[in-house]
């Protein structure tokens, strides 16, 4: 086992722990509850860590690809994103595209979280689809007085694991979009998979250099 | 489209990026947000006939109110009190109304200038243009600066409001135009549907394994 992923389940195993810990009343806690707080406790998490500009950028780096890797449905999410083509990739072109995914994502982000001056998310109510799926409706404020962000979060859990599985901001959402993305990418470059994975290794390269 | 979207794109490097670059460096937050609750105010006939013909009488009636309490108690509308008093703005076009008679959006479009579109939404942008009180009076009293004037506003206003959106989207994305086309769709169907989402949406699963272990294996157990 390596240092990242052994950090990585125990920063898992803490929050879970926290998470139950905090929301376990005399009764036992509602799924709809537990959403909540984890929603609640990852956006505290990333104004307290990730949001500081001081810090150099392979470290906020790091540090945001810890959060991103441990409270995100990473690998279900690329998968769903690639849908019907990830039937068709081999073995290594998936294990090189969720790699590149997980980069694409981390690198696009966390300047993004640097720039977020750390307004506080407001939990306006939690709907659950089904036992296991839930949406955490929330909403950002703006600075200046401007209407506040409305961002929904759509959490899965798997026993007491508890995961994002998609954004919502203003109707929009991030997986649909990167699906729209990427499967327009692999259109445009003769429906192979390979293009795709070309296209996402440029990208990130890019990405990782041109910041700052 | 493609060729449209480039053409739209240069438009947009050379003159609304750098007017909303400057416009943000210029204006404070706070003015900012009073020229775009002032924009808003304007456009309150076009939503009230909308909700009218969405059969919405409650949202008509709130745009109504808004209007009465923002042009007054909200100076010229520059200021959303209505909004802190609850009454929050909602926009309706003539596009969501054709929507919510269940015209289909029919093609995606790309239109020189105005940008992405659609057959029902371009239908709508020609209804609203006519019905709106303000270009009505604009041609009728010559005032030919009334028109443009508040086009030009209303492009710098959403350019400058979502220039750092603009600017990831098109730093991350591998397809922008595939990703325009598909955030368009996207916000006009939360317009359409006035921001209910729908539960019964496909959203991804957390995968087999729980943990972020080997890709490897989740590739293995996907099989």
């Amino acid at each position: 086992m390596t240092r990242r992923s052994l950090t990585k389940a125990l920063s898992a195993f803490l929050l879970c722990f926290a998470v139950s810990f905090s929301t376990t009343p005399a009764h036992a806690s509602s799924f709809e509850e537990e959403a909540t707080s984890f929603v609640r406790t990852l956006a505290e998490q990333a104004i307290g860590e990730l949001t500081d500009k001081s810090v150099p950028r392979e470290q906020r780096i790091a540090l945001f690809r810890e959060f991103f890797t441990t409270h995100f449905a990473v690998d279900g999410i690329g998968k769903w994103i690639l849908g019907r083509h990830w039937r068709k990739a081999s073995d290594t072109e998936r294990e090189e595209y969720l790699l590149l995914f997980e980069d694409l994502m981390v690198v696009s982000y966390v300047d993004r979280f640097a720039a977020y001056a750390g307004e506080p998310l407001i939990v306006v109510k939690t709907l659950t689809q089904n036992e296991n799926n839930a949406t955490v409706f929330a909403e950002i404020e703006q600075p200046g007085g401007a209407p506040p962000v409305h961002v929904d979060w759509r959490v899965a859990r798997k026993g007491a694991m508890y995961k994002i599985v998609d954004v919502i901001v203003e109707g929009t959402s991030m997986s649909s979009t990167l699906r729209s993305d990427f499967g327009s990418t692999i259109r445009q470059r003769g429906g192979k998979i390979s293009g795709l994975l070309t296209a996402l290794r440029e990208k990130t390269a890019s990405l990782r250099a041109a910041a700052n | 489209m493609r060729a449209v979207f480039a053409f739209n794109n240069t438009l947009d490097k050379v003159i609304l990026e750098p007017a909303a670059s400057i416009y943000r460096d210029v204006v404070p937050d706070k003015g900012r947000v009073a020229v775009h609750n002032f924009l808003n105010n304007l456009r309150t006939p076009v939503i009230f006939f909308n909700a009218v013909l969405q059969g919405d009488f409650e949202h008509a009636l709130q745009t109504l109110a808004r209007f009465l309490v923002n042009t007054t108690a909200g100076i010229l509308g520059f200021n959303d009190t209505a909004a802190e008093l609850g009454m929050e703005y909602r926009d309706e076009d003539f596009g969501q109304t054709l929507a919510v008679w269940n015209m289909p959006e029919g093609p995606y479009i790309m239109l020189p200038i105005l940008g992405p579109s659609n057959p029902r939404d371009a239908i709508g942008r020609v209804v609203d243009f006519i019905i709106d009180p303000l270009n009505i009076w604009a041609g009728n009293a010559d005032n030919d600066w009334a028109v443009p004037t508040r086009t030009g506003a209303d492009a710098l206003d959403f350019r400058a409001l979502h220039f750092d959106t603009i600017a990831d989207l098109e730093k991350s994305s591998l397809d922008f135009y595939a990703t325009v086309r598909t955030l368009y769709r996207q916000r006009r169907n939360d317009e359409i549907n006035n921001g209910t989402v729908d539960p019964t949406i496909s959203v991804p699963s957390i995968g087999e394994r729980m943990d972020d272990g080997p890709a490897l294996e989740e590739i293995s157990q996907a099989n």
